[in-house]
């Protein structure tokens, strides 16, 4: 305040101090600095013994620097003054990056995790229907039973999948895998294909049937070249084709139509140019090249525990994915549903308005629990329960089962969805609500309409946040007997897994540095991977919301 | 989602395009499958094993054994792919009262012997077990090859030397050693050595020194315990045996005469306090599976496996004999259990 600096005249404007501001402002710069630095240094370390540079030789390092580092800055140098090229550059990398994920993502959860005929089963019934009601949506605007129809698609869809899911499994097993993927993905990617290209790139309609039908002609043309390349199944080149060959596509030509832009396609040219002429020098150097502990071997072989060239983390990380998909599910739809209940519909006056306040009182001090007591949670009621109710005995979902677990981690996490989920609920200002509801929509199509769109990016980030904390819990895992573990990733919902937190705290107390440093490291490194892009579809899906909010 | 509606034109071409792509790749799609559906992604081990056996396998308890128990599943599905074993590193009373004892699990590992509390716990529940000695954990005190004063110490005098404030001369410890300072090297306090040599010899009042060359790298300690005529150290006697001619082994004076570390020594228990039994406790009922008693024999087999139990984890290994003993029994425990 003003009147606690004593002024030096008695005139009407006096000198505040601004020395308490100063102090604060540096303080706290001081403050985000070290948090910031030993963030930073901590997981330049991680990432220094993961991919081994340490015992790369000072050559590599030059070589690579000069084809590689100094291009690229002199392209950031370039592109400094120009915000069009930066922007189609980042355009470039984002999608570029994002469809290298959603592939490696979409081959775990398709092909590995779920098998062919199980996807092919959930599609038939839960999947196709319901984007075919979607896109019929779009079609025919007045179709108002669209909306409901997608609901029961979602919830009835899995129960008659389940039900059915011997026929279904066995129609799919006739296809074959190929011819799953085919039908699946390679077809509707088509559609979003020739739907992207007209709608979005504006091209004429000729091209955009033109480039639908085209990519499933290349799916079956590349059959006989991906063939002849044995390290690539066709399930994996269909799945290719449309998770990163789709985003890459539509940058690409994105770009190229915008004349302005065009010099950001040298960014990737120089990164790529820079990277094989780096390999080409080193090779002709002879220069001391790096030997990472994170390498094919190590994300696709089983664990060791003795050798730690050998040792690999492939069942934990399919563990971890399978267990993140599935809680990432349970805790949206349970979080997310409970938090527009809440901050929507729930009375806020009056007794019931009272019960109302106590839940919230509750969910935050819930949030608050170690999670450990959520472990113990989970072990009372998903392990070690008998109980008879009726005909109906229910005898939990097993130990350590994929199940029992995602259900436990979903508990933890549930608390934290929530709030972070009204909170961005409470942040849409009132008047839009009220304007809405003065225009004659319903509570639901103000919901739908107005509340949803402008929280989403909020609800998001807290989804993400939470999702990255039950991605590394390791201590509900240990209470309900989750396997340190297993040679062999879980093969469904009720067979036991092991995640990647309880395979790297496994390694750090090997006697053996090579464990301690390396192979630890490379499983953070792993670890950070798979969360990151597990999240970069919420990210994306955030970041267009945010976007449009604005 | 939130489209304007007046873009219905561009959508329902779109979706002609659509529908016709869709007619055409489904007349394309029969060629797709029928070259072949046996390209499969993933790389991961789905087929069934060669042996035909197959099921599950849980392995929980001490983290002392954690090694063995999993460099031996290891082995095992390399053999039998159609097996998943899971081993948990639970530690061994966790494992006892946690799982083995209800019925959770069908082998717990275990660094002791079971407890009265356990069996009482295991009895309750109807659970049977078989002991199964799988290896010996024993530590070897090493001085340097000129030392000539001392062969044989006492566990009392390993504690003045390794607790902390303790000897800092040899004559501290005892009034005719050379008036030098001693020299220590040992394991860091992040390894298993240290927690056992810990417990083992300063007991709970005690703390370690913290004056001490430590390292998890037991050439180190070799090196420097080699290079330093008042050098001592420890480690796992699997290193020593590989060394013997380096280095001279302290015997130790337990109360009953110098005992020196060896096989023969640490297995009949005679080597104290510095070597313990491991064990496994296989669930009899569980034993009445075909690729559990499967497994258990090979548990059996491999614990005489030097190359494994010594070279690769540092444990002290059975003799053939004494692995021949333990298959019998075990052999006998599943014939009655099936």
């Amino acid at each position: 305040m003003a009147t606690q600096t004593p002024t030096q005249e008695t005139t009407e404007f006096g000198e505040v101090s601004r020395l308490k501001g100063i102090a604060f402002k540096y303080t706290s710069f001081a403050a985000s600095i070290v948090g910031i630095l030993a963030l930073g240094v901590l997981l330049a370390y991680v990432f220094w013994d993961a991919f081994g540079l340490e015992s790369a030789g000072t050559t590599w390092y030059l070589s690579y620097t000069v084809t590689l580092l100094v291009p690229l800055l002199a392209f950031f140098a370039y592109a400094r003054t120009r915000p069009d090229v930066v922007a189609g550059a980042f355009e470039l990398f984002s999608l570029t990056l994002g469809g290298v994920m959603l592939t490696v993502a979409t081959v775990i959860v398709l092909s590995v995790i779920a098998s062919p005929p199980v996807w092919f089963a959930y599609f038939l019934t839960v999947v196709g229907p319901a984007i075919g009601m979607y896109v019929y949506g779009q079609y025919n605007r007045e179709a108002t039973w669209v909306g409901l129809g997608i609901l029961a698609a979602v919830v009835v869809g899995p129960v008659v999948g389940t039900l059915g899911l011997g026929t279904f499994s066995s129609l799919g097993a006739m296809l074959g895998a190929p011819g799953i993927y085919f039908l699946s993905l390679v077809l509707p990617g088509a559609g979003m294909a020739a739907f992207l290209a007209h709608d979005r790139l504006e091209l004429s309609k000729r091209q955009s049937i033109g480039i639908g039908v085209g990519l499933p002609v290349l799916a079956i043309v590349g059959v006989p070249v991906v063939d002849m390349v044995p390290q690539i199944a066709r399930s994996v080149w269909l799945i290719g084709l449309v998770m990163f060959g789709l985003p890459v596509g539509f940058t690409v030509v994105n770009t190229a139509q915008r004349r302005e832009r065009w010099a950001a396609f040298a960014f990737p040219a120089i990164a790529i140019l820079g990277f094989l002429l780096g390999e080409f020098v080193v090779g002709v150097v002879g220069a001391t090249e790096p030997s990472p502990w994170l390498d094919w071997q190590y994300v696709t072989s089983g664990p060791s525990i003795s050798n730690a060239a050998e040792a690999g983390l492939y069942p934990a990380i399919i563990g971890s994915v399978f267990l993140i998909v599935l809680v990432s599910v349970f805790t949206f739809v349970f979080g997310v549903g409970t938090a527009i209940y809440l901050e929507e519909y729930a009375p806020a006056t009056g007794p019931l308005g009272t019960i109302t306040r106590l839940v919230n009182v509750n969910i935050s001090n819930l949030a608050g629990v170690p999670s450990v007591v959520y472990g113990l949670l989970g072990l009372g009621i998903f392990v070690n329960i008998n109980a008879q109710l009726g005909p109906i005995t229910y005898a939990g979902f097993g130990v350590g089962t994929v199940f029992t677990a995602s259900l436990t981690l979903s508990l933890l996490i549930l608390p934290i969805v929530v709030i972070s989920a009204q909170e961005a609920i409470r942040s849409v200002p009132d008047s839009l609500r009220q304007a809405s509801y003065g225009m004659g929509a319903t509570r639901w199509q103000t919901i739908r309409n107005v509340v949803l769109p402008r929280s989403l990016p909020g609800i998001l980030t807290g989804t993400i946040l939470a999702l990255g904390r039950a991605i590394g819990e390791t201590a509900p895992l240990i209470m309900i007997g989750a396997a340190t573990t297993k040679f062999s990733p879980p093969s469904g919902l009720f067979s036991k897994l092991t995640a990647m937190p309880m395979q790297i705290y496994a390694w750090a107390f090997q006697p053996s540095p090579d464990f301690r440093y390396g192979v630890v490291a490379a499983g953070v490194v792993t670890l950070l991977i798979v969360l990151l892009t597990m999240n970069s579809v919420a990210i994306l899906v955030r970041n267009k919301y945010q976007q449009e909010a604005h | 989602m939130t489209d304007s509606p007046n873009r219905g034109v561009s959508r329902r071409s779109f979706l002609a395009s659509t529908g016709a792509v869709g007619a055409l790749a489904l007349a394309g799609c029969t060629e797709g499958p029928s070259s072949g559906g046996s390209g499969d992604g993933g790389g991961s081990s789905g087929d069934s094993g060669s042996s035909g056996l197959s099921g599950e396998i849980n392995i929980t308890g001490s983290s002392t054994v954690y090694p063995v128990a999993t460099a031996v599943a290891n082995r095992f599905q390399q053999e039998h792919s159609g097996i998943d074993i899971s081993v948990s590193s639970t530690g061994s009373g966790g494992g006892f009262s946690n799982h083995f004892c209800v019925g959770n699990s069908d082998f717990n590992n275990a660094s002791r012997p079971i407890t009265e509390e356990e069996k009482q716990l295991c009895s309750d529940n109807d659970i049977e077990y078989h002991e199964v000695n799988v290896a010996t954990d024993a530590l070897t005190v090493i001085v340097n090859d000129e030392n000539d004063w001392v062969d044989c110490m006492t566990p009392e005098q390993l504690r003045q030397i390794w607790r902390a404030d303790g000897a800092s001369n040899w004559s501290d410890v005892k009034s005719e050693w050379p008036d030098e300072p001693i020299s220590r090297f040992g394991a860091a306090d992040t390894s298993g050595t240290f927690d056992y040599f810990k417990e083992a010899i300063l007991g709970e009042e005690a703390n370690h020194t913290s004056n001490y060359e430590a390292t998890e790298q037991d050439n180190l300690i070799l090196q420097g315990v080699q290079s330093d005529q008042y050098g001592i150290g420890y480690f796992g006697f699997a290193y020593y045996q590989g060394n013997k001619s380096a280095v001279k082994a302290l015997g130790i004076d337990n109360g009953s005469g110098c005992v020196k570390p060896s096989l023969e020594t640490a297995k009949a228990g005679e080597y104290k306090p510095l070597s313990r039994p491991l064990f496994t406790y296989p669930r009899k009922s569980a034993l009445a599976e075909e690729h559990i008693a499967e497994f258990a024999r090979y548990y059996v087999e491999q614990s005489a496996n030097s190359s494994l139990i010594a070279d690769e984890i540092g444990y002290v290994p059975k003799t053939e004999e004494a692995m021949q003993e333990e298959l019998d029994a075990l052999n006998e425990v599943i014939d009655e259990a099936q």
